[in-house]
């Protein structure tokens, strides 16, 4: 596509044209047939007034686009807020919880005996996962409230080397962070399909609102299915959506890139309320949480409250078939 | 409006403090000057990579230092005839920025995209560097004394065997006056009249239309006027993007007089866009289409029949041709409906006045005089010649076609068209002060051949030279056939393309068979490329308008001096130079430099514009270019602002020295400088004093004619003291109306000198010592006299214009009915269009090429387009040769917008590979190529064959690839807008 | 102080490009930049206008609201200007631009876009007023000088008119009142969120 840019959205001009000028007609007055804004914008609506030029820039034909201004708005106003009542709102929210409910303790103390939950090739992919998204989410919360939050305290010409220096790590960053999504994908998806032990979970809210309620679980609870999905369907939208804005060439028009942005906004936002949460949980807020990401190695007390089924699984495999597991070294 | 922050002095000088010194303040060329900036010149480097992901060009070339002091430079636009002013800013000779040129009355700062961006023609990136040869067809550099020295040796040599015919001297309508004088001198003293340049290709049909009607060759009025017109009439003319400035002016009229535009074009142009009225029509059917609005205008008697009784001679055997143009005859021919045409003759004829403007959509035809003949005609039915708001606008091509056209870059004519009559000859040597003999001694004698009577160098020097259009026939065809002592062997091309004539297969084979090709321009050219030549090819590198001084005219016959901007940049070097080391080389400098002053340039001596210009007012007399002086000429340039914006008239405030003058003296500027003419801004004007502009038709093909008088009768100009027509002044007319007491002594003494024996035959355009003219201004009388305009001209082919099918028609069975002209022999060369029509339609060749080509300009190039489509800021915006193609078209051959198509043509199996332009702009059946594509040829890019780094950055095929063909019997002029193609996806 | 405007009579522009090359020109853009392009409508039919387009400096600039880094301001003369040090290249004022003003020096793609390059209504960047630092980053800065932008100026038919908002709409007026006829103010609707009446 290197030549002359096509009469783009030309139907929309054809009609505006019926209004104007019969080209058929024996007397053809160029002057008084004239296509006018207001002629135009009535037959058009709100979009976009295309036209022919010369220049090989396929949106070079667009010469007004007042749509775009309601992106600008969008973006610029209602994701903004939106970002920082998601993310503020679940740092509310969970302190609210942590003050209410304490951090969640081991009912029957820990026991001193370990057992493996997440091996070697699974920590590395959630660390992955986990180091990339939170810079990821960091680069991204920049470009929304950077301006607001860090440009007063460092100037305009650090915050333009800082944001660029973010801008590339989030470009380069998205690449690992892309494989990661797919490597616990391929890894952990057997163990996420929702099945019946989810709703009894779910009724019973994870027991995570009462002291001593442990609803069974298997190697991951429904909560952390919703965790997994999140972040599996999330990390795909952005993936998508990112890549659609790094190709913007490839990408279609400038409606494309307004769409892909705004999914890609709003994700994010979503996402990094909900990985808020998965933090929150995974460390200061439950005993013995973290060490499954942490060593691998879970205290056995802590694994039968919480995911019951899966220690039942595991005990009788190690037992029977595979002794050493518990004993593979984490690397 | 114009809100000043703060003005620029305080800002300059509240920075004085906040920068470090950084550029010495020596002087610096413009290499170091980037250097001492900081930045690299990363033009060509970064140029390399056009395309897909160019990197970002840092370049300071455009930055003014405003601690430095800024020289403002006026100089001329070097691309269009309007003539537009380019105020050049420039630091350590680096020209860092361009101006609008507010004071100037003909673009009041305004520019097109080629004016715009002059600037970066002395940036120069792809431009010839150093003169270079093709050696076992590689390009080497080599030094301007030996490109020279080889070149003259080789043309002595070509001389020897083939006559001084053998070489033919393609000039240029790039070059100033002065250059385009020297050059047509040069090849006086050579000893050839094979010496032509871009007019032949664009107007030499309108100059020989039009001064066989009313006596000059040139437009009548000016772009200004037309702001004073009521209906303006564009037929075959794109002045939105070809003359874009001139829209200023006719925009404006149209809008303040609430004028009607009118354009008649087969193509729905961006002027047509602007018209109160489009009408389409097949085009090369002008003069049914003029017919059929005379048959209106006679049949309703809304012709101007007092102007034709004083003014015309001939009319009425004009209305009893158009009478044969009924509604249905002329709707059957051309496709527009009697009620339409009607609708505009008489808006013509009746709201006046009227002008009427075109371009190469008239001349470039197979009957492209009588096109012409033929607006001229209707311009004289209706009154509408020789006043405000009215005339022919013809609006010219390049930048100085005008003035090189005046200066006899034409194979016909001595400068000042006074023909090649041995009266011609004795004027200028008398001007030359060199001896008549001198020129016969170097003209060839012509054996008999081909059933044709020999010739005497004598006789061979009144013959006209062969036409620019047909060089390579005259390269390629038997020798018999040629009009000459042998074969063209030589093409020296100063400043001219290789793609704007048609055949360009044919043209690949002349330039293949050449013995020595020489291109003096500052880009390669076509020249340089198309052929497959490897020896005996030389470039030299010429630098552009704006490196050197002198005069142009632009297409209102204004003569603007445009001042040196910067020295020529890299090896180049300026015209006058040049031509001078060829003639000091081939032995004839003494002679034909003597009455020069003499400065050192750039490599050797150089005679100055301003001494060439003087010795043109010493000679120039038949067309009034001896009023302008280069000092009167600097003064206008000084104080443009006192020019008025639509007389063009100096206004009340102006300075003593130009009170009262036209701007840029338009010829004719009578008399010596010293008599004060005012220079005349529309022509054959009655309503002015002669001594103030005024004047009539020119009397110059005889007194009477069938019994009637050739005088005009019952009109005369302003003041004038005969009260009727009377022929041209001669010292005999003197004699008889008891003037002759008036002339000085020294007027009489020159008189005398110069009439010998016959004293009484020397007329106004012989007497050098300007006396007759001012004697005749004095009484109020025209010296070229006062006569009716011609509507018959009976030295033309067709004394009065009738429709003539193009020969590769899309109507075969009109051919019988309105056939081309008959072969015949003309400038030395066979011209065989009706046998090559007969066979088009005997052979069916409309069957098979079922669509019309026709071709145009863009307005981002210019020409053969090399100079254009190597600037980057014009090549970006048009990167692909195309063809419209209107959408129904385009969907029965599953041709998309923006696809690739073949382009095929109905002669030698021809074909372009060109994009796909599918729009409306055309009907069906019509196809549009520009003309300004070269590089690729048949589908091979020709790339590599320009030496490295002068390649253009646009390169595409030529419309010239595909067109046929076709030549004008009068001029010689070719077929450019009417063809037949095919287009097929490719 | 003023608020500077552009206004493109379409009945007067013709598609000459030489706002485009003039602007090329003036401050050296670089080839696939194009602060100003001309857009035909209804190409080859009757009613077939052109209008030269380039940055509107908005009311209320979308591009500004979307800017993550915060690199345009308003100057005094109500222009859109922008720093080419903080720009960081996401491109989002390109997605919001009504206009289609924002360049960039790498069309390709990943992250490639560089410094955003726009219309400067030839009046540079934050850089002081017509050094060499402002004209390699910005280009020229006739404001400064006390001119107006080289585009309008330039224009061959005088169509594309550039100064005060009042005085132009005001010049544009007086246009349709002579000539009995006009297209409308492009852009300013959408701009400026309003047009000329007449």
């Amino acid at each position: 596509m290197t030549f002359l840019t096509r009469l783009l959205a030309s139907f929309a001009l054809v009609l505006a044209l019926s209004l104007t000028a019969p080209m058929a007609s024996a007397q053809v007055n160029p002057t008084q047939s004239s296509v006018t804004e207001d002629a135009l914008f009535q037959a058009l609506g709100t979009g976009p007034v295309a036209g022919r030029t010369t220049i090989p820039d396929g949106n070079a034909g667009y010469l007004i686009k007042p749509e775009n201004k309601a992106w600008a708005a969008l973006q610029g106003q209602t994701l903004h807020t939106l970002s920082i009542v998601a993310v503020v709102g679940m740092l509310a929210l969970l302190t609210l919880f942590y003050l209410l409910r304490g951090k969640i303790r081991v009912d029957a103390g820990l026991s001193g005996r370990t057992i493996l939950r997440f091996n070697a090739i699974e920590r590395f992919a959630h660390w992955t996962l986990a180091t990339t998204f939170i810079i990821l989410a960091l680069t991204g919360l920049n470009l929304i409230i950077g301006k607001t939050v860090i440009m007063p305290l460092i100037g305009e010409a650090a915050f333009g080397s800082l944001s660029t220096a973010g801008k590339i790590a989030h470009n380069y960053l998205a690449w690992p962070f892309m494989i990661s999504v797919l490597l616990i994908f391929l890894l952990w998806v057997v163990h996420n399909l929702p099945n019946k032990v989810d709703l009894e979970w779910i009724k019973q809210g994870g027991g995570l609102l009462k002291k001593g309620v442990h609803p069974p679980a298997k190697k991951f609870n429904a909560g952390q299915k919703v965790i997994f999905w999140t972040v599996v369907l999330g990390g795909a939208a952005l993936s998508y959506t990112g890549v659609m804005l790094l190709f913007p060439a490839d990408a279609g028009t400038f409606a494309d890139w307004q769409f892909y942005q705004t999914v890609h906004a709003l994700v994010a936002a979503a996402m990094s309320a909900i990985v808020i949460a998965h933090i929150y949980i995974g460390s200061v807020g439950m005993e013995g949480a973290f060490d499954a990401m942490g060593s691998g190695e879970v205290d056995e007390n802590w694994a039968k409250e919480h995911h019951s089924l899966w220690v039942e699984e595991v005990k009788g495999q190690s037992a029977t078939a595979k002794p050493s597991a518990a004993t593979t070294p984490a690397e | 409006m114009l809100v000043k922050r703060r003005s620029r002095e305080a800002a300059a000088t509240g920075r004085l403090s906040q920068m470090a010194a950084g550029v010495a303040a020596k002087p610096l060329d413009r290499r170091s000057f980037l250097r001492a900036s900081g930045l690299t010149v990363g033009g060509l480097a970064a140029l390399s990579a056009v395309g897909a992901g160019m990197t970002r060009r840092v370049e300071a070339a455009g930055f003014t230092d405003m601690r430095q002091p800024i020289e403002i430079k006026t100089n001329i636009c070097t691309h269009c005839s309007v003539g537009c002013t380019v105020k050049a800013e420039v630091q350590n000779g680096v020209w860092v920025g361009q101006e609008p040129a507010w004071d100037s009355p003909i673009n009041r700062g305004t520019h097109c995209a080629k004016g715009a961006s002059v600037r970066e023609l002395v940036h120069g990136d792809r431009r010839i560097k150093y003169p270079m040869k093709k050696v076992g067809g590689e390009w080497q550099r080599i030094s301007w004394d030996q490109a020279l020295d080889e070149i003259s040796e080789k043309m002595t040599e070509i001389r020897g065997r083939s006559g001084a015919d053998a070489i033919y001297l393609l000039g240029s309508a790039k070059f100033s006056n002065e250059g385009a004088y020297l050059f047509r001198k040069f090849a006086a003293f050579w000893g050839t009249n094979n010496v032509d340049h871009q007019a032949r290709i664009c107007h030499s049909t309108t100059v020989a239309g039009v001064a066989n009607t009313w006596g000059y060759g040139a437009m009548t009025n000016s772009y200004n006027d037309i702001r004073n017109s009521k209906t303006v009439i564009f037929m075959g003319s794109n002045a939105a993007e070809a003359h874009p400035v001139s829209l200023q002016h006719i925009l404006e009229g149209k809008e303040t007089q609430r004028a009607n535009v009118i354009v008649l074009d087969p193509r729905f142009t961006r002027t047509a866009a602007h018209a109160t009225e489009y009408v389409r029509f097949r085009p090369g059917t002008d003069i049914a289409v003029i017919h059929g609005m005379l048959y209106h205008i006679f049949e309703n008697g809304w012709e101007d029949k007092d102007y034709i009784a004083q003014r015309v001679w001939g009319m009425d055997q004009v209305r009893e041709v158009v009478k044969d143009y009924t509604p249905d005859v002329v709707e059957n021919i051309s496709g527009i409906d009697g009620e339409t045409l009607k609708r505009v003759a008489q808006k013509f004829a009746q709201e006046r006045p009227s002008t009427f403007i075109w371009c190469m959509g008239g001349t470039q035809h197979t009957v492209g005089t009588a096109n012409v003949r033929a607006y001229n005609i209707l311009l004289l039915a209706t009154g509408n010649v020789g006043g405000e708001g009215n005339g022919a606008n013809i609006f010219r091509g390049h930048c100085n076609v005008q003035g090189a056209t005046d200066f006899g870059l034409d194979v016909g004519n001595l400068p000042c068209y006074y023909g090649l009559g041995a009266g011609a000859w004795r004027h200028w040597s008398r001007v030359w002060d060199v001896p008549y003999d001198y020129f016969v001694s170097r003209f060839d004698a012509v054996p008999a051949k081909g059933g044709r009577d020999a010739r005497t160098p004598e006789q061979n020097m009144e013959v006209p030279g062969i036409t620019s259009t047909r060089w390579f026939d005259a390269v390629t065809l038997d020798a018999d056939e040629v009009d000459q002592q042998d074969n063209i062997k030589a093409m020296i091309v100063f400043g001219h393309g290789g793609n704007t004539v048609p055949r360009m297969q044919d043209a690949q084979r002349g330039m293949n068979a050449l013995d020595l090709l020489v291109v003096a321009d500052p880009h390669p050219t076509t020249f340089a490329a198309l052929h497959s030549r490897t020896d005996n090819t030389y470039l030299l590198p010429i630098c552009t308008q704006f490196e050197c001084s002198g005069s142009r005219t632009a297409s209102n016959r204004s003569i603007q001096w445009g001042e040196k901007v910067v020295d020529p940049i890299f090896e180049s070097d300026n015209d006058y130079a040049v031509i001078y080391g060829l003639s000091e080389r081939l032995g004839f400098a003494d002679e034909m430099f003597k009455n020069y002053e003499m400065v050192q340039g750039k490599f050797g001596m150089e005679p100055t514009p301003e001494s060439i210009l003087r010795e043109i007012n010493r000679g120039g007399w038949s067309t009034g270019y001896t009023g302008q002086s280069p000092e009167r000429l600097k003064l206008h340039m000084a104080h443009q602002d006192k020019f008025d914006l639509i007389t063009l008239r100096a206004k009340a405030d102006a300075p003593a020295e130009i009170a009262g003058d036209f701007y840029g003296l338009p010829w004719p500027c009578w008399g010596t400088p010293e008599l004060r003419h005012p220079g005349t801004h529309i022509l054959y004007n009655t309503n002015l004093h002669p001594m103030e502009g005024g004047g009539a038709f020119r009397p110059r093909f005889g007194l009477e004619r069938d019994g009637e008088t050739l005088l005009a009768e019952g009109s005369w100009p302003q003041g004038s003291e005969i009260q009727d027509g009377y022929p041209e002044f001669t010292y005999a007319l003197l004699e008889q109306l008891g003037w002759e007491t008036d002339l000085t002594a020294q007027e009489m003494a020159v008189i005398e000198r110069i009439g010998g024996e016959n004293i009484g035959g020397v007329s106004w355009s012989l007497d050098l010592s300007g006396g007759i003219q001012r004697v005749a201004l004095e009484h109020g009388c025209v010296p070229f006299g006062n006569g009716k305009a011609r509507a018959v001209a009976w030295n033309l082919p067709d004394p009065i214009p009738v429709h003539r099918e193009p020969i590769y028609t899309s109507r075969p069975d009109l051919v019988a009915e309105y056939p081309t002209n008959a072969d015949r022999r003309q400038q030395r060369m066979p011209n065989i269009g009706a046998v090559v029509q007969q066979d088009v339609v005997d052979r069916g060749v409309a069957n098979d090429f079922p669509i019309i080509l026709t071709s145009g300009r863009l307005v981002e190039y210019e020409g053969g387009g090399e100079e254009t489509r190597s600037n980057p800021w014009l090549a970006e915006l048009k990167q692909d040769m195309f063809v419209e193609i209107n959408p129904v078209d385009a969907a029965a051959r599953g041709i998309v917008d923006g696809g690739w198509v073949w382009v095929t043509g109905a002669e030698g199996a021809s074909k372009a590979r060109v994009k796909a332009l599918v729009t409306e702009r055309v009907n069906q059946g019509l196809a549009f190529m520009p003309f300004h594509f070269a590089g690729w040829f048949q589908g091979e890019d020709q790339r590599g064959n320009y030496p490295a780094g002068t390649d253009p950055i646009v390169l595409g095929e030529s419309v010239n690839v595909i067109t046929t063909y076709g030549y004008d019997p009068v001029t010689g002029m070719h077929e450019g807008k009417v063809t037949l193609c095919q287009i097929a996806a490719a | 102080m003023a608020r500077m405007k552009f206004l493109c009579d379409a009945d007067r522009c013709i598609e000459c490009q030489a706002c485009v090359t003039a602007c090329k020109n003036e401050h050296e853009v670089p080839w696939g930049i194009n602060r100003r392009r001309v857009v035909t409508l209804n190409d080859g039919l009757p009613g077939e206008r052109s209008v030269s387009m380039a940055c509107m400096h908005c009311t209320d600039a979308p591009c500004a609201a979307v800017c993550p880094v915060k690199c345009f301001y308003t100057t005094a003369d109500a222009v859109v200007l922008h720093n080419k040090d903080t720009c960081i290249g996401c491109g989002y004022c390109s997605y919001a631009c009504p206009f289609g003003a924002p360049q960039y020096p790498q069309t390709a793609n990943f992250g490639t876009r560089g410094k955003m390059d726009k219309c400067t209504y030839c009046s540079g960047g934050p850089e002081p007023d017509m050094s060499q630092a402002e004209y390699v980053k910005y280009g020229a800065n006739r404001l400064a000088e006390g001119k107006l932008p080289i585009c309008a100026e330039m224009c061959s038919t005088k169509a594309l008119l550039a100064g005060d908002g009042d005085i132009i709409a005001e010049i544009y007026r007086e246009r349709v009142v002579t000539r009995g006829y006009g297209s409308g103010a492009w852009g300013w609707r959408t701009a400026y969120g309003e047009t000329v009446t007449v």
